[in-house]
C-alpha cells in the first residue's frame, strides 16, 4: 500500500499582536491509499487548516510558513498555482460542513455535477449527464434521471450532502477530505452519510480523511485516527487502540469528557479545566501542559516529540510513567 | 473638507469685495486662482463657497439620516402593511429622476439656504431608508434579539439600546455616500440655478457664473468643479475606511 | 407541575399547503427537575420552545406556565412572567450582543425590569459571573473576545439575572466543543441542585439529554412519538424511531458492543406536511411502511407505565 498523502512538517502560522504564531507547527502524518484516517481535535487544534493546507486552499492572513505536502510521491508545495488546480478535484477532493452553501442555489443539481465533470473530462455535455445520474445513483439518490432537475432547495440536507458527495467524486480523486462533513446533520441522516462513504471508499479504493470533533464519529468510521491539540499532533494510532487505550493525556481527557450515553449520569463529567490556547499566547513545551493534569516542570521546557509507544506515536515526555495509570 | 469650514480665517480677501484687481486675471501671485468678472479672487470665493456647499450637504445628510432611518425602521419593525406601504412609496420616491424631482421642489418651495437641505435630504432618504430596513430586519432575526425579548425588554427599548448599536456602522457608511450624493446634488441644482443665488455662491453657483466664460477664463469653472470633485472623493474615501473598519472588527481568524 | 403543555399545536401557511410544525403535543414539567426534549430537525421542539416562551401564539390548545395561562396573554400581560422563565440558546456568540460588554449583558434583564440601583446591579453582576466559573476581569470584555464556553457561560449569568424558577435550554451545548460541553453541563447540573431551577432541556444529542434527564420525550415531525424517565426511554424504547436514533448515535466505546435496537430503514424521505392522523414515521418504519394500519389508522397513546407513552401501532415488544 503507497502513502497517497505524506505531510512533513507542516507549519502555519498567523498575525498577532506579538507577531506571527503558528497555528499548525510541524505536522507531519501520511495516509495510505484506500485508508479512513479520522482527524480529531477540538476548536484551535488546526484540524480544519490541515485540510485547506492539504487543498493548498491557505490565503492571508493566514501563511504556510513550511513544511512538504507529497501527493502521489510529488511535493505539490513546489507546483506553481496552475500546476495544482489539476490535482484539485481529480486527485484530492473536498466537501465541507453545509452543503446548502456548497451549491448553487440557482443551478440545478444536475447542472452543477455536469459543470463539475466538464472540468475534468472532455466529454460531451450529455455524456456528462449520464455520468452525473449514475453518480447520484451511486451515492444512494433514488429516481436519480428526475433528480437531475432538482434545485437544491427542494431537498433534505442529508440529500444535498449525498449531492455534494457526488460532485466531488465526479473528478474521480483518490483522497476525500470530509471537513465536519456531518455535523450538521440529524443523527439518523448522520449515519446513512457516513455508511455511504464507507462503501464508496471500499468501492473505489478511495482515502478519506475524515476531520471531525465528535468522537464517536471517528470511532466508528475511520481506521487510523490523528489526535490534535493547539495546532501539534499529540497522539496517532489505531481507532480502537486508541480509544479503548489512550496514551496521550489529552486523548484520555478529551474521551474522559465525552458525554453519551454509556456515562454515569450520577457523577459530573470529568471535563478538561482551562481552554484551549490562542494563536497569541501559545506555552513553551508541550502545548497541553498548563491543562494536563501529568504535567511537571519539565512538560514546559522542551516540545514533545512524536515517539513510538506499543504501537503508536505519542507526543508526550511522560508516556513511559504514565502507561501504567489505567485509562 | 475642514479648510473650507475654517475659511473665514484664512481667505485673504473679502470675496465681495468689488474690483480690488483688474477682472479676468488667469492665476497669478496674488490670486491663485485669479479672479472673476468682478475682481473678486477667486480662492476665497471659492473657500467661501465651498463652506456653503458643504454645509449645505451635511446638513442635507443629517434629513436624510433622520427621516430615512426613521422610515425604515419603522417598515422593518412593524412588518406587515405599513412595511409595503413604505417601501413601495420608497421604490416609487427612488424611480424618479432625482434632478427633476428637486428641480419641481425646489421650484414649488423657491431656492434658498434652508430650502435646499431639506430637499435634498428628502431625495436622498430613500435609499437610506432601504438600507436601513434591511439592517433592521437582519438583527430582529438574531438570536440576541430573542434572549432580550425573553428578559423581558419592552419594544422601544430593544431597538434603542440593542438593535441600533448594531446598525450604527452601516448607518455611517451611508452617510458618508449620502454626503457625497448631497454635494453633487447641490452643485448641480445650484449650476442650473436652482440652488444657491447670488451674492451666496456654492461651488455650483460658481461653476454657472464661469461657464458662460470658459473659453477665456478656464479658471473660473475649472477650480469650483476640481473642488466638488475632490470633496466627493474624500467623502467616498471616509465611507471606504468606515467599511473597512466593520468588516475586520466583525471577522475573526477561523479554524 | 411547573408547566403544563395541553394538545399544543402551531400552524404555519406554507407554499404546500398548511403545515403543522406541533400536532398537538402535550408536556408537563416538574418543579426542579430536567425535562429533555429530544428531536431532530422538523421534530417541531424550537417550535415548542418559542411557544413556551411567550414569544409566538399557538394555533390550538394551551399552556400553562406557573399557574397561569399564557395563550392569550399579550406581551405586557407576558411580561411579568418573564422574570420567572429564561432562555440560554444555542450559538455562544450571535445570542450575546455584539456591541456590549459582558457586564451590560448580564445587567440587560435587571435593566428591562429597572430592577435596583447600579450598585446593587454590579453587586449582582458580580454574583453572577463568578457563579458562572468566570471572573470579574471578563466583564468589560465584549463577546468575541471570550471563547464559545465563555460566552455560553455569559449567556447563563444573563439567563438567571433575575431568579428565575424556570431554564429552556434551546441546544445550549450543541455548538461547543466535547471537552467544553462537559464543563457546561457539569456547570448546569451544580445550578440546578443549589437553586432549584427546572430545566427544559432541547437537544439533538442523546448522549447529553441521557446525563442531565429525569424525564424524557422524544418529537419526530410536530408530535411526540414516545416519552418516559430516562431509563424507561434509553433501556426499553418502545417506538421505533426512538429505537433508530438510539441505534444511529456513534459512540466511541469499544468496550461495550452497541446493543441491538433494530433494523434501520436506509429510506430516504423528503420532508412534506403531515395530511393525515395516521402515523408519520411509517415510511421510514421497518414496520409500519408494511403494514396498512399505519397507513390509515389514527394513532393515539398507549401507556406502558405511569410515566412511559408512546403512539404506535405495532410497538417494540419487551
Amino acid at each position: 500500500m503507497s502513502k497517497v498523502i505524506d505531510v512533513r512538517n507542516l507549519t502555519l502560522t498567523v498575525p498577532t499582536s506579538k507577531g506571527r504564531a503558528p497555528v499548525i507547527e510541524n505536522l507531519s502524518f501520511a495516509i495510505e491509499q484506500g485508508e479512513k484516517l479520522g482527524l480529531v481535535g477540538e476548536s484551535g487544534s488546526g484540524k480544519s487548516l490541515t485540510a485547506y493546507s492539504l487543498m493548498r486552499l491557505i490565503k492571508e492572513p493566514v501563511r504556510i510558513e513550511s513544511g512538504e505536502l507529497f501527493i502521489n510521491g510529488v511535493d505539490v508545495m513546489k507546483l506553481s498555482e496552475s500546476e495544482f488546480r489539476k490535482y484539485r478535484g481529480s486527485e484530492i477532493a473536498m466537501i465541507y460542513q453545509d452543503p446548502m452553501s456548497a451549491l448553487n442555489p440557482i443551478m440545478k443539481i444536475g447542472d452543477q455535477i455536469v459543470e463539475s465533470i466538464l472540468l475534468h473530462k472532455k466529454i460531451s455535455r450529455k455524456e456528462a449527464l449520464k455520468l452525473a445520474v449514475g453518480l447520484l445513483e451511486s451515492v444512494g439518490i433514488p429516481e436519480p434521471e428526475e433528480r437531475v432537475n432538482s434545485y437544491p432547495f427542494e431537498m433534505s440536507g442529508g440529500m444535498l450532502q449525498r449531492v455534494v458527495i457526488a460532485i466531488a467524486l465526479s473528478g474521480e480523486p483518490k483522497v476525500l477530505i470530509a471537513d465536519e462533513a456531518t455535523t450538521a446533520l440529524d443523527v439518523t441522516t448522520q449515519e446513512r452519510v457516513l455508511t455511504l462513504l464507507n462503501r464508496l471508499a471500499e468501492e473505489r479504493n478511495l482515502s478519506v480523511l475524515l476531520i471531525t470533533h465528535d468522537l464517536g464519529v471517528a470511532a466508528q468510521f475511520s481506521d487510523r485516527i490523528n489526535v490534535m491539540y493547539g495546532g501539534r499532533l499529540v497522539e496517532q494510532g489505531r481507532t480502537k487502540e486508541v480509544f479503548t487505550a489512550p496514551q496521550h493525556p489529552y486523548t484520555r481527557a478529551l474521551l474522559d469528557s465525552r458525554c453519551d450515553y454509556t456515562v454515569d449520569v450520577n457523577k459530573p463529567i470529568k471535563s478538561i479545566a482551562g481552554q484551549p490556547p490562542r494563536p497569541d499566547n501559545r506555552p513553551t513545551g508541550c502545548v497541553f501542559a498548563p491543562r494536563c493534569e501529568h504535567a511537571i516542570g519539565a512538560c514546559s521546557d522542551t516540545v514533545p516529540e512524536l515517539r513510538n509507544v506499543i504501537g503508536r506515536e505519542v507526543a508526550c515526555i511522560r508516556i513511559d510513567e504514565l502507561k501504567s495509570v489505567s485509562s | 473638507m475642514g479648510l473650507c469650514l475654517l475659511c473665514p480665517w484664512i481667505a485673504p480677501y473679502d470675496p465681495y469685495e468689488i474690483g480690488a484687481s483688474d477682472a479676468f486675471l488667469g492665476p497669478s501671485k496674488a490670486n491663485w486662482m485669479g479672479t472673476d468678472d468682478l475682481g473678486r479672487d477667486l480662492l476665497s470665493r471659492i473657500l467661501y463657497g465651498g463652506r456653503i456647499t458643504i454645509l449645505v450637504a451635511i446638513a442635507a445628510t443629517i434629513i436624510a439620516l433622520v427621516i430615512g432611518t426613521a422610515w425604515g425602521l419603522a417598515a422593518g419593525v412593524r412588518r406587515g402593511w405599513l412595511d409595503e406601504v413604505l417601501m413601495r412609496t420608497a421604490d416609487a420616491t427612488m424611480a424618479i429622476p432625482q434632478i427633476l424631482f428637486g428641480l419641481v421642489c425646489i421650484s414649488a418651495v423657491g431656492a434658498s439656504v434652508i430650502s435646499l437641505p431639506i430637499v435634498v435630504g428628502v431625495l436622498l432618504a430613500p435609499t437610506t431608508a432601504r438600507m436601513a430596513r434591511s439592517a433592521v430586519v437582519t438583527e430582529l432575526s438574531s438570536q440576541y434579539v430573542v434572549a432580550a425579548q425573553a428578559s423581558g425588554f419592552t419594544r422601544t427599548r430593544l431597538i434603542w439600546s440593542e438593535v441600533m448599536p448594531n446598525i450604527a456602522p452601516q448607518l455611517l457608511v451611508q452617510l458618508s455616500i449620502n454626503a457625497a450624493a448631497a454635494v453633487m446634488l447641490e452643485a448641480t441644482l445650484s449650476f442650473i440655478g436652482l440652488g444657491i443665488q447670488p451674492p451666496n455662491a456654492s461651488w455650483g453657483t460658481l461653476m454657472l457664473q464661469g461657464y458662460a466664460k470658459i473659453w477665456n477664463t478656464y479658471w473660473f469653472v475649472t477650480f469650483p468643479a476640481l473642488a466638488v470633485t475632490i470633496t466627493i472623493l474624500a467623502f467616498n474615501a471616509y465611507g471606504e475606511r468606515i467599511r473597512k473598519n466593520l468588516d475586520s472588527r466583525k471577522s475573526t481568524v477561523n479554524e | 407541575m411547573i408547566i403544563n403543555v395541553k394538545n399544543l399545536s402551531r400552524a404555519f401557511k406554507g407554499s404546500g399547503g398548511v403545515v403543522l410544525a406541533l400536532d398537538s403535543i402535550s408536556l408537563s414539567l416538574q418543579e426542579g427537575k430536567t425535562l429533555a426534549v429530544v428531536g431532530e430537525s422538523g421534530s417541531g421542539k424550537t417550535t415548542a420552545a418559542r411557544l413556551i416562551l411567550g414569544l409566538d401564539k399557538p394555533s390550538a390548545g394551551s399552556i400553562n406556565v406557573l399557574g397561569q395561562e399564557i395563550t392569550s396573554f399579550s406581551p405586557s400581560q407576558m411580561r411579568p412572567l418573564r422574570r420567572e422563565i429564561q432562555v440560554v440558546q444555542q450559538d455562544p456568540f450571535s445570542q450575546l450582543n455584539r456591541r456590549h460588554t459582558v457586564r451590560r449583558i448580564i445587567e440587560g434583564p435587571m435593566l428591562a425590569f429597572k430592577v435596583g440601583d447600579k450598585k446593587s446591579r454590579e453587586q449582582r453582576v458580580i454574583e453572577l459571573i463568578e457563579a458562572v466559573g468566570l471572573q470579574r476581569e471578563h466583564l468589560s470584555r465584549k463577546p468575541h473576545e471570550l471563547s464559545g464556553g465563555q460566552c455560553q457561560r455569559v449567556a447563563i449569568a444573563r439567563a438567571l439575572a433575575l431568579d428565575p424558577k424556570i431554564l429552556i435550554l434551546d441546544e445550549a451545548v450543541s455548538a461547543l466543543d466535547v471537552s467544553v460541553r462537559a464543563q457546561v453541563l457539569n456547570l448546569l447540573k451544580k445550578l440546578q441542585k443549589d437553586r432549584g431551577l427546572t430545566y427544559l432541556f432541547i437537544t439533538h444529542d442523546l448522549g447529553v439529554a441521557h446525563y442531565m434527564a429525569d424525564e424524557i420525550v422524544v418529537m419526530f415531525r410536530g408530535r411526540i412519538v414516545e416519552r418516559g424517565t430516562r431509563e424507561e426511554v434509553f433501556e426499553a424504547p418502545r417506538h421505533h424511531y426512538t429505537a433508530g436514533l438510539l441505534a444511529s448515535v456513534p459512540v466511541a466505546d469499544f468496550s461495550t458492543e452497541k446493543t441491538d435496537f433494530g433494523v434501520l430503514q436506509d429510506v430516504i424521505v423528503q420532508a412534506s406536511p403531515i395530511k393525515t392522523d395516521a402515523c408519520a414515521y411509517r415510511s421510514r418504519c421497518s414496520v409500519g411502511k408494511d403494514e396498512k394500519d399505519c397507513a390509515d389508522k389514527a394513532l393515539t397513546e398507549t401507556m406502558g407505565s405511569a410515566s412511559h407513552g408512546w403512539i404506535c401501532h405495532f410497538p417494540i415488544e419487551r
